[in-house]
């Protein structure tokens, strides 16, 4: 698997009330990811970058939003979201990282 | 709380105080779940950010704040217990500030110094009473007179006093230079106006005269092209006029604003205004010389953090007059400082003195004071009740009168016990400004 890549793959941290519960509850993490990243990236990604083992990886589409204006209709981009989850008693601070 | 002071300097105590860590850590967590409530978070609802999320994000500020209003706080518990009387603001540093430790905290401040005052019997004060003689009242008189004076033209040669209106070319080796020419200008002569010799150059002459002067600039003058040069004017005398000094009757007495219709009464008021003038002047010398002399009795270290207030007062000041009287808006905080240290140093000085006395002789700005001192002031209004009124509705203002009268109460108390010398003056010393002694001080530097 190309190094380079696995730099590129991860987008950001997804924070938002559904991913903290998960984190909690099932050692989750949430990632925004690239739209054509595939689960295998994404677990070489986040172990290399994070330095933590990977169970396993969830990934979901999230369509962009329609949005008409006066010129007509426009569509907000798609997201691509991780749910990463962590090996027992691993977890990931993300005050330490970019 | 364990607290401990020790004195660093002079004035200056460093008090180090250690808070254990539950107290603080519990403080902290309160503010967080409070903040949690408030804080507004993308991906949240708002008020459903939990309390973990809200730690990551703003623990350390929600910390800093936390500990910061603590410090403020056991200082002043402190300060209370251990019966310390800080100066000014102290400056505080976290030493230790850790989740899970015993927080420290040093605070470092000036105390106000313990003000003993030195004996009032051994100050020196000088007290000035000045007698109004008819004398006074009569160059008084005078001097209102020329206030008034009015010119009339005469066919006459112009001499000292008179007013006369000349157009005049200055030459400089022949040739006419800058500013040097004027037509249509008024002079009066003995004024001093112009430059030496060109007044009295023009002494002499009558009215339509045409006279060439040869005048030497000063060697000081403010245009370095001419100073020390020798100039020529050729100056044409317009008109003659010469200066009447106006009668002494009702209408002179109506243009001071005065109802009076006799000389007798009208300098009955005169002597009435001199007489209040010379008091106020006394008044205000007396209370400089009392300043000064406890100032000089009473040496004593002052915390520096009130000198500092009080120079950036005096900057403000400063400004604000400059402003007023010259028109300048100037930057009170452009100002050197070291222009008012000394200044500031005594004001301060002497404040925590007057305090002092103010304790020790129990004097208060009572009532009664207040009121017969109101009473004084409003009785120069045209309504003296509802200035009263005016003062005694309006805190501020009232506070400032109390102060006002507790000063002049413990000058008296002072003047009382301290060894006094009288002095009598004339008037026209009793209302020329004192010389202050800084003044005096620094030129003996500069002679040394």
């Amino acid at each position: 698997m190309n190094q380079q890549r696995l730099y590129k793959v991860l987008l950001g941290p997804h924070i938002s009330e559904k991913a903290t519960i998960v984190a909690d509850g099932s050692n989750q993490v949430v990632f925004r990811v690239t739209p054509d990243a595939t689960k295998e990236e994404i677990k070489a990604a986040v172990e290399k970058l994070f330095e933590v083992n990977v169970v396993s990886v969830r990934t979901l589409v999230q369509k962009g939003k329609t949005k008409r204006t006066m010129r007509g209709v426009g569509k907000r981009n798609d997201v691509k979201k991780a749910y990463v989850r962590l090996a027992e008693g691993q977890e990931i601070d993300f005050l330490n990282f970019q | 709380m364990q607290v401990s002071v020790e004195t660093t300097s002079g004035l200056e105590r460093r008090m180090t105080v250690g808070l254990p860590a539950d107290t603080v850590d519990g403080a902290v967590e309160a503010r967080l779940a409070e903040t949690a409530k408030r804080v507004r978070l993308d991906g949240f609802r708002p008020g459903k950010v939990p309390v973990s999320v809200v730690r990551q994000r703003f623990g350390a500020d929600v910390r800093n704040e936390v500990v910061g209003e603590m410090m403020r706080e056991k200082f002043v518990e402190a300060i209370t217990s251990e019966k310390l009387q800080p100066a000014g603001n102290p400056q505080f540093e976290a030493v230790k500030n850790e989740r899970g430790a015993d927080v420290e905290f040093t605070a470092t401040f000036e105390v106000y110094p313990e003000v003993e005052v030195a004996d009032l019997g051994a100050i020196e004060v000088t007290k000035q009473a000045a007698e109004i003689t008819d004398e006074d009242i009569n160059e008084m008189l005078e001097s209102l007179r020329k206030q008034r004076v009015e010119y009339k033209p005469v066919e006459r040669a112009a001499q000292d006093g008179d007013r006369v209106n000349i157009n005049f070319v200055g030459k400089l080796d022949g040739e006419a230079f800058e500013g040097g020419t004027a037509n249509d200008q008024t002079l009066v002569l003995g004024s001093g106006s112009m430059i030496p010799g060109f007044e009295s150059g023009i002494e002499g002459m009558s009215a339509g005269e045409e006279k060439t002067i040869k005048v030497t600039f000063p060697a000081e003058y403010r245009a370095e092209n001419l100073a020390g040069k020798e100039a020529e004017f050729d100056i044409k005398v317009n008109t003659v006029e010469e200066g009447v000094l106006p009668e002494i009757n009702d209408e002179f007495f109506k243009s001071f604003g005065s109802e009076e219709t006799t000389e007798e009464s009208f300098r009955a008021e005169v002597r009435e205004n001199m007489e209040r003038e010379a008091r106020n002047a006394l008044r205000n010398k007396l209370k400089q010389s009392v300043v000064e002399a406890l100032d000089k009795a009473n040496q004593f270290d002052v915390p520096g953090a009130l000198i500092h207030d009080e120079i950036h007062r005096l900057q403000h000041q400063f400004a604000q007059q400059m402003s007023q009287q010259q028109g300048q808006q100037i930057d009170p905080h452009q100002l050197p400082a070291e222009l008012f240290t000394e200044q500031a140093k005594t004001r301060v000085r002497t404040g925590l003195i007057f305090s002092e006395l103010a304790k020790q002789l129990e004097i208060t700005a009572s009532d009664e004071r207040v009121d017969a001192y109101l009473s004084d002031v409003a009785s120069v209004y045209q309504d003296p009740q509802s200035v009263i009124d005016y003062y005694k509705n309006n805190a501020e203002q009232l506070n400032q009168v109390k102060a006002v009268v507790l000063e002049e109460a413990i000058i008296d108390a002072v003047v009382e016990k301290a060894n006094v010398t009288d002095e009598s003056v004339s008037y026209a010393q009793a209302i020329a400004p004192a010389q202050p002694a800084v003044e005096e001080a620094s030129e003996e530097e500069k002679a040394e």
